[in-house]
This record gives C-alpha cells, sequence and structure tokens, in this order.
C-alpha cells in the first residue's frame, strides 16, 4: 500500500489508512467519512429505573390465648382484728445506695403432662408467686418460706399431686393458697376437701386465717341437709369428712354425683387400701383435679402409694406398679420436703428418752402382772389370739406410768422435777398420752402447774377455748393432751416443751404429736422427751420400733424419719413376750396407724 | 367512677421479640392487669426479611420489623388494650409512632443505656420513652403511680420471652 497526501480545503488528511480485515469481515480501508447529524431533545423530568422495588411486608399471623375470667370475690366484712394477723409484706431489702433489691421470683412451671401449648403457656405466663400473693392482699400469720412459694407453685399447676411434706412444714396453708389462686384465676370454681372427722374445725380455722374471704360449706347434718347441700350451687367450698362423704355418695348413679373441679384429700393414706369403700366412693368422684396431702405417704407398704396414684388418675385402676415405676411416678407426681432439707433455719427439736427406773410398787406390780399374764397366754394354747397379747402389753404399759394401787409413778416424779423449771422460766410444755385416765389421773397432781386437758372426752366446742387460753394465759404451763386428739392438725408452736408419757405404737403419730410444738413458727429449740421404763415392755418395744427404722429409707430418699409408720406386726407383739405367732388371724396387723379419738378416750 | 377504680383498671402491655437462628423475629404481646396477672396474650408467626431488604433497610431493618411490622400488627389485634406499653429493647421503641399509648423501655435503674434519652422511674425500673414523644411524659407519671415501689417491669417482659421460646421450641425452630 502507498502513502500519499491529498489536499482538501487545506485540510491534510492521512491517506494512511488501516487496511487490516477486521474480524468481523469487513475491510476498514473502505470505510467512509462519517456522517454526522446534531439533534435537540427534550431533558428528563426523572430518571426512571428498572426494575423498580417496594417495600412489601406481608403482615404476620398472630395466634391469641384466652385466660379465664377472674372471680372475685367479696372482701371480708371485718378486718382480722388478731395481733398476731399482718397482711403479707414481702422482704425490701435495701441496697447501700438506697434501692430496693428485685424480691425473689418463685415461677410457676407448666406441668410435665401439660401437652397443649396452650396449657403450657397459661402457666410460663402466670406472675411470680409472690407478685401474685401481694397482689391479692393476703392476710397470713407470717411470710411464707421458700419452700411453701415453690409448694404452692408446683400445686397451682398440678392436675395430680401428692404433697407430701413432713409434718409441720406448712401442708395447710400451701394448698390453702394454690386453691385460693386458683381460684381467682377461675380456673377452678368448685371444690371438695375431704379430711377426717377430727379436723374438720381444723380445716375451718385454717380457711378463716388464710383465706378468709372463701365462702365455704361443711358437709354435716342430717341425710335430707347434706343432700341439699351436696348439690347446692353456688357453693365454691365443701369440706367433708371421709365417713360422710363414703356414706352419701355411694352407690349414687355417676350422672348424679356431685361434680368438682378439684377434690383435696387430707390425710390421704385413709384410702391406701384400694378396695375399701371409702376409696372407691372417693375414685368415683367426678373431678377435673386429684390433689392428696399426707405426711406419711407410705406407712407400710410402698405399695400403698399405688393406692394414691389410682386415686390421682396417674396409674390404671389396679394396676401394681414395681418399685422403679413408682419411683419414677413420684418424681413427676410427688412433692416431699423434710425439715431437715428446707427449713435450716428452724430452731432443732432436741430428742432425749429419759430410761427411768420403775419405783418399788410399780416394780412388784409390773412383775407379778407380767408373770401371771405370759402363764395364762400359755395356757390358752391355740385359742390365743393377737388381742390377748396385745391386751397384756396394754395393761403393763399402764402399770408403768403408775401403779393403780399405790399411785407411785416414777414418770410423775421426773415430770414434775422437769415441769416445776419449766414453769420457773415461764415455758410450757405439752404433754401426751395414751390414755384418757391417764391425763385425768395427771391433771389431779399437777395442779401447781395449773394444767389443761385436751382430749376425746372434752366437747368439741370446749376444745378451741382451751387452746386458746394455754396460748394466752401465762399461768397455764402444761397442757395434757391425748395423742388421739391432740396429735394431728394443731398449732401450738409457742410450746418449747413435749414429753410422752408413755410411748404410742408407731413413732409416725409420735413425730405427729411432737411436730404439734415443733413446726414453722416456733421461736426456740424444742424439748422433747420420751419416758421409757427401763427393763419393761416399754424398753422392748423401742428397741423393736428402732429395729424397723431403716426399712422404708430407700423408697422416699435421705433424710426420710417420718413416712413410714413401723408399727408392730402381729408376731411382733408376740415376740414381746417370747411367744409364736399363731397362723391365720395372728398376722393381721393389729394397730391402726392413727389413733381415733374414740380410741384414745376409752 | 373513683380514682381508685380507675387504678384497678389500668392495664399493662408488655411487648418482647425472639429471634430465631435463621435470622427471623417472633414477637409477643401480654396484657396483664395492674398486678401482672395476665388478660390477654397474642403472639405472631415468625418474620424473616429477605437479602434485599436487609440490604435496604440497613440499621432500620430491626426496629421497622419490631416496631411497625410486629409491635403495630399486635397491638391491632389486642381485645384487651393496655394503657402502658413495656418493651424489651430500644429497637422496639420505634412501636410508639404508630401507636396511640406511651412506650416505655424497661431498664433495670443502674443501667448505664441510653442515658440521653428522656426517662422515668418506674419500680426498680428506670423506662425510657421516646424522644419525640416528651409529652408522653405527663400520661405515663399519672399512671405509674399505682406501680409498687418494689415493682419490677422487666419480669413480665422475661415471661414473654419464655413464652415465645416454648412456642418456638413445640414449633420445632431453634431460637438464637
Amino acid at each position: 500500500m502507498t502513502s500519499d497526501v491529498i489536499d482538501i480545503d487545506a485540510q491534510s488528511i492521512s491517506l494512511d489508512i488501516k487496511s487490516d480485515i477486521y474480524s468481523s469481515g469487513a475491510n476498514g480501508a473502505l470505510q467512509r467519512w462519517p456522517k454526522v447529524e446534531c439533534t435537540s431533545i427534550p431533558a428528563l423530568l426523572k430518571a426512571s429505573t428498572v426494575p423498580s422495588w417496594r417495600p412489601g411486608w406481608v403482615r404476620p399471623k398472630t395466634v391469641k390465648l384466652h385466660f379465664p375470667e377472674a372471680v372475685q370475690f367479696l372482701p371480708p366484712q371485718q378486718p382480722a382484728q388478731s395481733g398476731e394477723l399482718q397482711k403479707i409484706e414481702m422482704a425490701k431489702p435495701k441496697k447501700k445506695d438506697g434501692e430496693q433489691e428485685p424480691k425473689k421470683a418463685t415461677r410457676i412451671k407448666p406441668p410435665n403432662d401439660a401437652l397443649s401449648l396452650e396449657d403450657r403457656l397459661f402457666y410460663i405466663l402466670q406472675p411470680p408467686l409472690e407478685t401474685m400473693l401481694a397482689g391479692q392482699e393476703l392476710i397470713m400469720p407470717f411470710e411464707p418460706f421458700p419452700h411453701q412459694y415453690e409448694g404452692i407453685a408446683w400445686m397451682f399447676s398440678q392436675k395430680s399431686a401428692l404433697l407430701a411434706d413432713e409434718m409441720g412444714l406448712g401442708k395447710t396453708m400451701q394448698t390453702i393458697t394454690a386453691v385460693r389462686l386458683l381460684l381467682r384465676s377461675g380456673h377452678i370454681r368448685r371444690i371438695l376437701f375431704i379430711c377426717p372427722k377430727p379436723l374438720i374445725p381444723n380445716w375451718q380455722r385454717e380457711f378463716r386465717t388464710w383465706a378468709e374471704e372463701l365462702p365455704f360449706t361443711t358437709i354435716e347434718g342430717d341425710t335430707a341437709r347434706r343432700k341439699m347441700i351436696w348439690n347446692m350451687p353456688g357453693v365454691p367450698l365443701l369440706i367433708a369428712n371421709y365417713e360422710l362423704v363414703s356414706r352419701d355418695l355411694d352407690g349414687v348413679p355417676e350422672e348424679e354425683l356431685p361434680k368438682f373441679d378439684l377434690v383435696v384429700l387430707d390425710e390421704a393414706q385413709r384410702i391406701k387400701n384400694r378396695d375399701s369403700k371409702t376409696a372407691e366412693v372417693v375414685r368415683g368422684i367426678p373431678r377435673k383435679r386429684s390433689w392428696a396431702l399426707t405426711g406419711t405417704p407410705i406407712e407400710n407398704r410402698p405399695e400403698e402409694l399405688a393406692a394414691l396414684f389410682e386415686y390421682m388418675g396417674v396409674v390404671p385402676p389396679a394396676a401394681t406398679p414395681d418399685l422403679k415405676q413408682l419411683s419414677r411416678i413420684s418424681s413427676i407426681y410427688v412433692l416431699r420436703r423434710t425439715k431437715d432439707l428446707v427449713m435450716k433455719d428452724m430452731p432443732p427439736r432436741l430428742d432425749r428418752d429419759e430410761l427411768l427406773e420403775l419405783s418399788p410398787a410399780q416394780k412388784l406390780a409390773y412383775q407379778t402382772a407380767e408373770k401371771d399374764g405370759v402363764i395364762k397366754l400359755n395356757e390358752m394354747g391355740d385359742e390365743i389370739s393377737v388381742q390377748h397379747v396385745f391386751e397384756l402389753v396394754l395393761r403393763l404399759k399402764q402399770i408403768t406410768n403408775f401403779d393403780p394401787f399405790t399411785g407411785e409413778s416414777a414418770k410423775l416424779e421426773r415430770l414434775i422435777a422437769n415441769m416445776e423449771e419449766i414453769a420457773a422460766s415461764g415455758g410450757k410444755a405439752i404433754l401426751f398420752s395414751q390414755w384418757t385416765k391417764v391425763i385425768d389421773w395427771l391433771a389431779a397432781r399437777l395442779t401447781q402447774f395449773n394444767p389443761l386437758v385436751y382430749h376425746g372426752g372434752v366437747p368439741t366446742p370446749k376444745r378451741e377455748p382451751i387452746l386458746k387460753e394455754f396460748k394466752e394465759n401465762p399461768s397455764k404451763h402444761i397442757l395434757l393432751m391425748s395423742y388421739g386428739t391432740g396429735a394431728v392438725g394443731l398449732n401450738l408452736q409457742f410450746a418449747g416443751y413435749v414429753f410422752l408419757f408413755d410411748r404410742w405404737w408407731n413413732p409416725a403419730v409420735e413425730d405427729q404429736a411432737i411436730n404439734r410444738a415443733h413446726r414453722i413458727g416456733c421461736k426456740s429449740t424444742v424439748i422433747v422427751t420420751r419416758f421409757i421404763s427401763k427393763d419393761t415392755i416399754e424398753e422392748r418395744i423401742d428397741l423393736v420400733l428402732k429395729q424397723k427404722r431403716q426399712i422404708f429409707e430407700a423408697v422416699l430418699g435421705q433424710g426420710e424419719t417420718t413416712s413410714y409408720s413401723r408399727s408392730l406386726t402381729a408376731s411382733e407383739i408376740f415376740g414381746l413376750f417370747d411367744l409364736k405367732a399363731r397362723s391365720g388371724k395372728g398376722m393381721k396387723k393389729v394397730q391402726p396407724v392413727v389413733p381415733s379419738p374414740d380410741e384414745a378416750a376409752a | 367512677m373513683s380514682s381508685t377504680d380507675k387504678a384497678e383498671q389500668v392495664r399493662l402491655g408488655f411487648l418482647a421479640a425472639i429471634e430465631t437462628r435463621d435470622r427471623a423475629f417472633v414477637g409477643g404481646l401480654l396484657v396483664t392487669d395492674r398486678f401482672g396477672r395476665p388478660l390477654e396474650f397474642q403472639c405472631t408467626t415468625p418474620v424473616k426479611p429477605n437479602r434485599t431488604q436487609e440490604l435496604l433497610y440497613g440499621p432500620t431493618l430491626v426496629p421497622f420489623i419490631l416496631g411497625e411490622l410486629l409491635g403495630k400488627t399486635l397491638l391491632d389485634r389486642l381485645q384487651v388494650k393496655p394503657h402502658l406499653l413495656f418493651v424489651d429493647r430500644v429497637e422496639t421503641l420505634q412501636v410508639r409512632s404508630v401507636a396511640t399509648i406511651p412506650v416505655l423501655w424497661a431498664l433495670e435503674r443502674t443501667s448505664k443505656e441510653a442515658t440521653d434519652k428522656p426517662s422515668v422511674d418506674i419500680g426498680l425500673n428506670r423506662c425510657v420513652f421516646a424522644d419525640d414523644f416528651e409529652s408522653d411524659r405527663d400520661v405515663i407519671k399519672k399512671h405509674a403511680a399505682v406501680f409498687a415501689n418494689d415493682a419490677n417491669l422487666r419480669e413480665p417482659l422475661e415471661r414473654v420471652s419464655e413464652a415465645l421460646k416454648e412456642t418456638m421450641a413445640s414449633a420445632g425452630a431453634r431460637v438464637a
């Protein structure tokens, strides 16, 4: 290719044009002069972009949870007058800078068997118990202890519950408060309390104390009146005893039975025999929640728990769960705390066994009675029954209390010596005996201490005033009680001394008696004195009971001291006199676990 | 109606939200009486922003989701309307822009957060409210009279969080 220059209008254009062939195939040498045209276009007012985006949000869906309507009760007509009662106020410890610490919060947890989310959220969204109680303006003799808050929160959420706290830890208060909160939250509206007959006044009193605005009705009176009460609408709370429940509801067609949101059994070991009429009737009551209270969930055999679980609806009818299954079910449905574990701040209880030599006259009477008695028993041959041996035991035990001919009593002498010290320091003591006769005998000989008598022979209306006088009158230094009437349900924590003048067959009952004084609210150490006559039947019984002590500890764990009865079996009764138990009826247990007032008064 | 009756009827709302592991938000609102007793609870389904939304909303994304999306939806759906609304984080204060009631972020009294924002002390808490709504102060103070000195307003928010976690757990979602 040559290289020339052409002049066009005096403008020089290089003719050195590249003639490479482009990849498109066009020849660069053939390009022509570019033709350029200029036109004007109007400017855009808005810039447009593609693609466009708008923040479109879909509104989320919502899920609603309904809460039952709260139930309002009329406030009590008169404020509590007792100087001891005070409106609950939470402790408000102050920080150094004057700000308050947040109060302790006991949260209500959903129960393990709450399957629906709605049920679980209901409990999760409840305020802490302390807040709930403060909002209820409860009148309480004292602020609940932490273990009681936990117990209330646990019961609140449980449809099936066995509260088996050791005696004195406040099962009554926890139950009433949980019931009260459930009522107020609208979760339950109709409740039936069933308890042993002697405890009816106690529950009435406790309800007036802990839930004074809560109206309750006691099932009592003739058949027509009771029938009317059972079916009376608008009564949130019914209190009945086991006997009347069994009598009134046995045989009633299911559709005619009164229906309840909650049934509470106090001293629930009463239905430990699942085939008993009482147990069957109680299980048949239509209810949504089933609670049971007892300080002795196992009296003799772990299987007794199965009867309570059947009532609670957590095992099938007539089921016989083994120990492993019982233990697993217990971990879900049983709440049990012992004083050792939860009441570290409570004053200790000092137990002392006073081994006493019988007085000479007592010793003579005792030896004669024992010798004659054993001879007589041996002469009976195969006719002998546990009842015969039992009668001899009772007779000997009475002699260890005092000689019926001379009135000599080593126990009385020691008691008077102790009481002189107690009275001099202004203290108060409770004495328990198996026999009302012994109590009356003691009352006549302890006049210098102004004794008060409380046993099955005292008419019910007179009992409360006796307790009141013992509490308020500083000159009354000793209260003489029978195990049957005084062992359960009474709050006597102002007494610092307990005497067990004679021993009951069942240490669990003795513990119940002792716990009248050694319970929440007691200010100082409670000294418990057990009188045991040396070289007598009392010492032998004590030995047998101690040997049985460890049998049930494995079932309910460490710290168990009271959840078993350790009652003597027939063969052990025979063994007290080196007699062999006879077959058949001889193996039957001879002693009820909880003495009835009638028994004690006999 | 007496002033006592009015105090009895003061209702409180507690709005809390949790975030799942896959960056979705779930909101819950609990209405209680002045003692903390629950009256109504509503919770939302999870809301998960997409990538575009994350990029374009930037730092305003979480306040928008918690406040205008979850908070407003819940407030609108409530049948029992609260007089005050407490929230568990500062971002949720945004709900005030679409609500008609004061919104307060409940903090510990000793908290050093948001000390430059307007606040009132209620019970054990310092409650921060939105800058643009200084007029809320009077309304808050009027209702605050019903609270006890030891009232802990963070506690109901913890209940809501726990309920949301329980809800998500039952739905098989994992909470962050």
